[in-house]
């Protein structure tokens, strides 16, 4: 498994030791380096803070207050997710051409990976025992205090974790990066492929790239501590109860409208706008292929990467040390990578085998690669959520082994299993670089099509496809909203333990 | 059903032994309860019985089978126990038929979770999932679950901890009664003395991992191998008592001639064994009331005895309450001399 | 669960249907790699299959991430042959040795300017680098790549710096002029404060828009950005002096691979692409030049003798390598 997600990494270090020592130095201590390293952090530890102070805000709000029309604040905050990062950079860059620079990057990039800190922080809220808060408050606490002393350490694992993965997001965005002209590692990277065909060199870049995240990697999981979970013995309260604020929601509201308005309002209008100025050029039966060839891929690469993703979800849930870190630290630093990065590391492994080099199940391959540490990471703490004396029961009553696993963890687990499979389906539908390598030939997605037409500046005619791929990338962004079953169960189920 | 004998047990975690050199043997059908304070290993013991933890060394044995020697395990599954895990371990998303047919082939399924449902009382709740279910009905259930594979030994961890006292008393009788019937041998570690001392034909006192004192429960209860076990199964009046110039002992209430060599020491008396009554008589001390605690069926008082003004004397007593603080009555002792050499002094 | 089970099944059905259809091939079918986009190729791919009754199985991509990954295949690609959008992709390609020389009667339909000495791949069209730039602006036009060094052009005008063709042009630059000629041009030009863009069309956006002046492009971009918003643009074509560096022409062009086990259908490929009937319809329809002589010239285009492009051999265009490090030195890249 560690093997499968060091592939990329081989393939870099095999690379990297081609080029010679001249050209290392030369590449490595120029000035410029240093440049890209400052823009690269910069630019990924601003977004952090931003996505994070936008994501946990809405946690928050729409955890703590009774906002008004239900769950609308919750899929608008959300639902970003379905966009990608290029189709949002183009539309902003279409309504505002002079869009460009550092914090235009900021600001794309924030706006599409705060849903996922959002998701993150509203999920280990609904799995906060709710008598603790009211312990708090009890105590003379203050809501803030509460917040701060009750809440937060509680979230604190399963945040970081999340914010982590969008730090690693931003290291490996070439879409927004590149139309805005912002000197990150991962165009960097691209350039070199581009302008010089140096694949040694690009390697090396990646590499300084990979030190980079192992740097964060550690960090975090120093900040993370142990892993534990807070289990409280008291009695459980279902009944949350929500502040109410009066007319203060209106303006609270207005907060997560007004993100919406930036985050999908643009978008929507530049496409909707685009798509009517061209109506009669749609080409039907490419869109609908395209379609297909988006769902069918995606879904590949999202079951493959939940086959692959739960024997290492049950490692890590399960074990600590050496090799489960270690695992979990290679599949960390896949995410970190550039898309081109993985797709040329797979055309390099792939194409030795004529009989599945682009076929869909390489491509599949190539998804659940990209994408295994969403799905780790989600089924691993729907594993961790199982109380272990389940697993005894069941070995007493005389099951064991795989359909022990068959009967017990894997319905427990499901919905983190869910999870992490729309994680995967939705990003996968929206991926690029190594679908254009690796996609069987005349196979066609969503991404591709856009990409074909952008690349020629056809822009009204990619906008067609960029609004489906849009929409049916919602269908499972609006599931990943809706609360999971077995969050607020838990308690009464005796899932933590 | 088998007996189940356990020899010199030692089972470490994390390189500290958590039960040491442990022996016991359960007679075939026998009920036996593990007594011990959080923390004593008790436990620990119980799931390297159920196989879920590979001891170090011993041996235990079902009946004539060996199912472990030092660190050789039969796995769990191919024991055939039935485990009540604490608070029950039901599977949350499983219905409480399903929850007790788990470790049943298919075939025999219907039959056997029919059977159970019957057993636990539980008919009309056969289609609810755990959450469901009050805590008493979850015990039931996990215990119709053991007992659907038709266990060689039933284990029981705290069986009963989660419920509320009136339903305990019930329940416990309920699960007593329906494991005697049974002729189940079953095993159940608790910290609750009154639970084990009542339900248990066999009590084994368990502290650091080792078992202290074992037999039945009137025996281990009226013959505390010393203060501590005494302590542990029930309440206790220490009072010190030396030997004196004339060879004999003399403690608060009495003296008495005991043989031996200990000079000084300490008498363990239960408190029903203090005999109170509000006229003198032969033998009987004075003493007054310092303290009244109530308990309805029972009470227990504090008494200062005026011949010796250096210890309180706790009393248990009966019946409707006669006495109240500031009282003058008369005291005397009517049980077994327990006494035991202070530890601390030569 | 039996559901999960049930779309598990299905999805993996699906695979291998998916994955045998398309892995299918047949002898008289070809896979071509192509760096050109559809827009500019499938047309003329499409009637070369309508007419020859060859399959082809197209795989559209950047040509640049194409030789790449070509390079990374090496003897493993299934490709039988590569077009790509400039010459530059070509050039690394031969370079690693995985093209097959061309047979000469394909060869010697194209002038010595448009293909590589070696005959490992042949120019199919020609692109201009030109510059545009606002009529209601610029009064007086640059005769010289030089003449945008002055203060005069100072912040107005834009160069895409990371786009092949830019490149391409500096290479010539540095072929025509030597090295430290180009690297004191590029100096100068930094100096001058120019607006950097990702790709030509955005300069010619940026020109319509009024945020620049003029831009280093290729000649069809005012063309295709005007033909895509669907109006007439504020920016026009202009070509510097005669031999003007500024003034390279491109092609794009095509290689058949060593590995190649179809090697005459590749070959027939070529040949179509390069009969009159379809080089006067990249004229007409992608607004490119023709490689052929004696092809008419793309309306309201100078030919390409009136250009009078600099002499540049093209094969040395793959030599990117100093080319960027160039870039980078003076802080384009």
């Amino acid at each position: 498994m560690i093997a499968i997600a060091a592939i990329p990494l081989l393939y870099l270090i095999k690379r990297g030791s081609e080029i010679d020592r001249a050209s290392l130095t030369n590449l490595l201590f120029r000035d410029r380096t240093i440049e890209i390293y400052t823009t690269t952090i910069l630019l990924a530890s601003i977004v952090l803070l931003f996505s994070f102070i936008v994501g946990s805000t809405f946690a928050w709000l729409i955890y703590n207050v009774t906002l008004p029309f239900g769950s609308l604040p919750i899929i608008l905050s959300v639902l970003p997710l379905a966009i990608p990062s290029y189709v949002l950079t183009y539309a902003w860059i279409s309504i505002y051409p002079g869009f460009k620079g550092f914090w235009a990057a900021v600001l794309v990039l924030t706006l599409s990976t705060s849903p996922y800190v959002t998701l993150v922080a509203v999920a280990s809220l609904r799995r906060i025992d709710f008598t603790q808060v009211e312990a708090g408050r009890s105590l003379g606490l203050s809501q803030l205090a509460v917040l701060r002393r009750v809440i937060w350490p509680q979230m604190r694992v399963s945040l970081s974790a999340g914010l982590l993965l969008v730090f690693l997001y931003v290291l490996s965005d070439f879409g927004a990066v590149s139309l805005l002209g912002v000197n990150t590692f991962t165009r960097n990277i691209y350039t070199m492929y581009r302008a010089t065909f140096d694949r040694n060199g690009a390697a090396v870049i990646s590499l300084a790239l990979i030190l980079l995240a192992i740097f964060i990697i550690a960090l975090e999981f120093r900040l993370r501590g142990r892993r534990t979970v807070i289990k409280s013995n008291a009695g459980i309260v279902k009944t949350h109860v929500k502040i109410k604020v009066g007319w203060l929601r209106w303006p609270l509201l207005t907060l997560i409208f007004t993100y919406a308005l930036l985050a999908l309002g643009v978008p929507f209008w530049v496409l909707t706008t685009r798509f009517i100025q061209n109506t009669e050029n749609i080409d039907i039966t490419s869109l609908i292929s395209a379609t297909f060839s988006t769902v069918i891929a995606s879904f590949a690469g999202a079951i493959l990467a939940m086959a692959l993703a739960l024997p290492l979800g049950i490692l890590l849930a399960r074990r600590s040390g050496f090799i489960p870190k270690l695992a979990e630290s290679s599949i960390l630093l896949t995410h970190a990578l550039p898309g081109v990065v993985i797709g040329l590391a797979l055309v390099a492994l792939s194409s030795k085998f004529p009989w599945i080099y682009q076929t869909l199940p390489v491509l599949a391959f190539a998804y659940a690669l990209l994408f295994l540490a969403k799905a780790v990471g989600s089924i691993r703490a729907s594993l961790q959520r199982i109380a272990p004396i389940l697993n005894d029961v069941s070995e007493t009553l005389g099951i064991t082994g795989f359909a022990a696993f068959r009967r017990v963890t894997l319905p427990l687990a499901a919905p983190g299993i869910l999870i992490g499979f729309l994680l995967v389906l939705l990003t996968a539908m929206k991926e690029l670089p190594a679908t254009l390598m690796l996609r069987p030939t005349g196979f066609e997605t969503l991404a591709t099509e856009i990409w074909a037409a952008t690349s020629i500046s056809k822009f009204n005619e990619a906008a067609p496809y960029a609004l489906v791929l849009i929409i049916i990338a919602a269908i499972p962004t609006f599931i990943l909203t809706r609360p999971d079953k077995s969050d607020s169960q838990a308690q009464s189920e005796g899932l933590i333990q | 059903m088998t007996s189940l004998e356990v020899h010199e047990l030692t089972v470490h975690f994390d390189g500290r032994p958590i039960v040491e050199n442990l022996s016991i043997v359960v007679p075939s059908g026998a009920f036996a309860a593990v007594l011990g304070p959080s923390g004593c290993g008790k436990t620990t013991f119980l799931r390297s019985i159920a196989g879920l933890i590979t001891p170090s060394s011993g041996t235990i044995r079902f009946g004539k089978q060996l199912v472990s020697i030092s660190s050789l395990v039969l796995p769990p599954n191919k024991r055939h126990i039935g485990y009540v895990p604490q608070e029950g371990g039901l599977f949350p998303h499983l219905n409480v038929a399903e929850n007790i047919g788990f470790g049943v082939s298919k075939n025999e399924k219907i039959d056997v979770v029919d059977e159970m449902l019957d057993l636990v009382g539980l008919k009309n709740l056969a289609t609810r999932k755990p959450y469901q279910l009050s805590g008493g009905q979850q015990t039931r259930v996990a215990l119709a679950r053991a007992l659907a594979i038709k266990p060689q030994i039933v284990l029981l961890d705290e069986p009963f901890g989660a419920l509320d006292a009136a339903l305990r008393n019930e329940l416990r009788e309920e699960v007593c009664n329906l494991l005697k019937e049974r002729k189940t041998t079953a095993l159940m570690v608790t910290h609750d003395r009154e639970e084990a001392l009542v339900s248990a034909d066999i009590v084994a006192l368990m502290r650091h991992g080792q078992i202290l004192q074992y037999g039945s429960s009137r025996n281990v209860y009226s013959n505390p191998i010393s203060p501590e076990i005494a302590v542990s199964t029930g309440d206790v009046l220490l009072l010190k008592a030396e030997r004196d110039a004339s060879k004999s002992i003399r403690f608060a209430l009495s003296q008495i001639d005991l043989k031996g060599e200990i000079e000084l020491g300490q008498l363990v008396i239960r408190p029903e064994e203090i005999i109170v009554s509000p006229e003198p008589s032969a033998a009987s001390l004075s003493a007054i009331v310092t303290k009244v605690d109530y308990y309805g069926h029972d009470a227990v008082l504090q008494l200062l005895l005026d011949s010796w003004p250096d210890e309180e004397i706790t009393a248990r007593i009966a019946g409707p309450l006669g006495f109240s603080v500031g009282q003058k009555l008369w005291v005397k002792h009517a049980g077994p001399i327990r006494w035991f050499e202070l530890p601390h002094k030569k | 669960m039996r559901r999960i089970k049930a779309a598990i099944v299905i999805s993996l059905l699906l695979l291998t249907v998916t994955a045998c259809g398309i892995g299918g091939s047949d002898s008289q079918s070809l896979t071509v790699y192509s760096g050109r986009s559809e827009e500019f190729i499938g047309p003329f791919l499409a009637d070369f299959e309508a007419e020859s009754g060859i399959k082809l199985n197209i795989r559209y991509g950047d040509s640049a991430e194409l030789a790449a990954q070509i390079l990374e295949e090496g003897e493993n690609s299934p490709a039988d042959i590569f077009i790509s959008q400039d010459a530059g992709a070509l050039g690394a390609v031969a370079q690693d040795g995985l093209f097959k020389k061309l047979p000469d009667e394909l060869l010697s339909l194209v002038p010595a300017s448009f293909k590589a000495s070696s005959g490992q791949w042949v120019g199919l069209t020609g692109r201009a680098r030109v510059f545009a730039y606002d009529p209601r602006a610029v009064t007086t036009l640059p005769t010289s790549i030089d003449d945008l060094t002055e203060p005069s052009w100072s912040s107005k005008f834009g160069i895409a710096p990371t786009n092949a063709s830019f490149q391409a042009f500096v290479t010539a630059l540095r072929i025509i002029r030597g090295d430290e000629a180009a690297k004191n041009w590029l100096t100068k030009i930094v100096a001058n404060n120019p607006k950097l863009f990702e790709k030509n069309s955005q300069i010619v956006e940026a020109i319509d828009a009024g945020q620049i002046q003029l831009g280093l492009v290729n000649h069809y971009y005012t063309w295709e950005v005007s033909k895509a918003l669907g109006r007439e643009i504020n920016a026009v074509n202009g070509f510097f002096g005669p031999g003007d560096a500024g003034n390279l022409i491109n092609v794009s062009g095509a290689g058949v691979f060593n590995t190649s086990k179809n090697q005459s259908l590749a070959h027939k490929l070529i040949e179509y692409l390069l009969t009159e009937k379809t080089q006067k319809r990249f004229v007409s329809e992608t607004h490119e030049y023709s490689v052929l002589p004696n092809v008419i010239t793309p309306s309201g285009q100078p030919t390409l003798k009136e250009i009078g492009a600099p002499i540049v051999n093209l094969d040395s265009l793959k030599d990117l390598k100093q080319t960027q490090e160039l870039l980078i030195k003076v802080g384009l890249l």
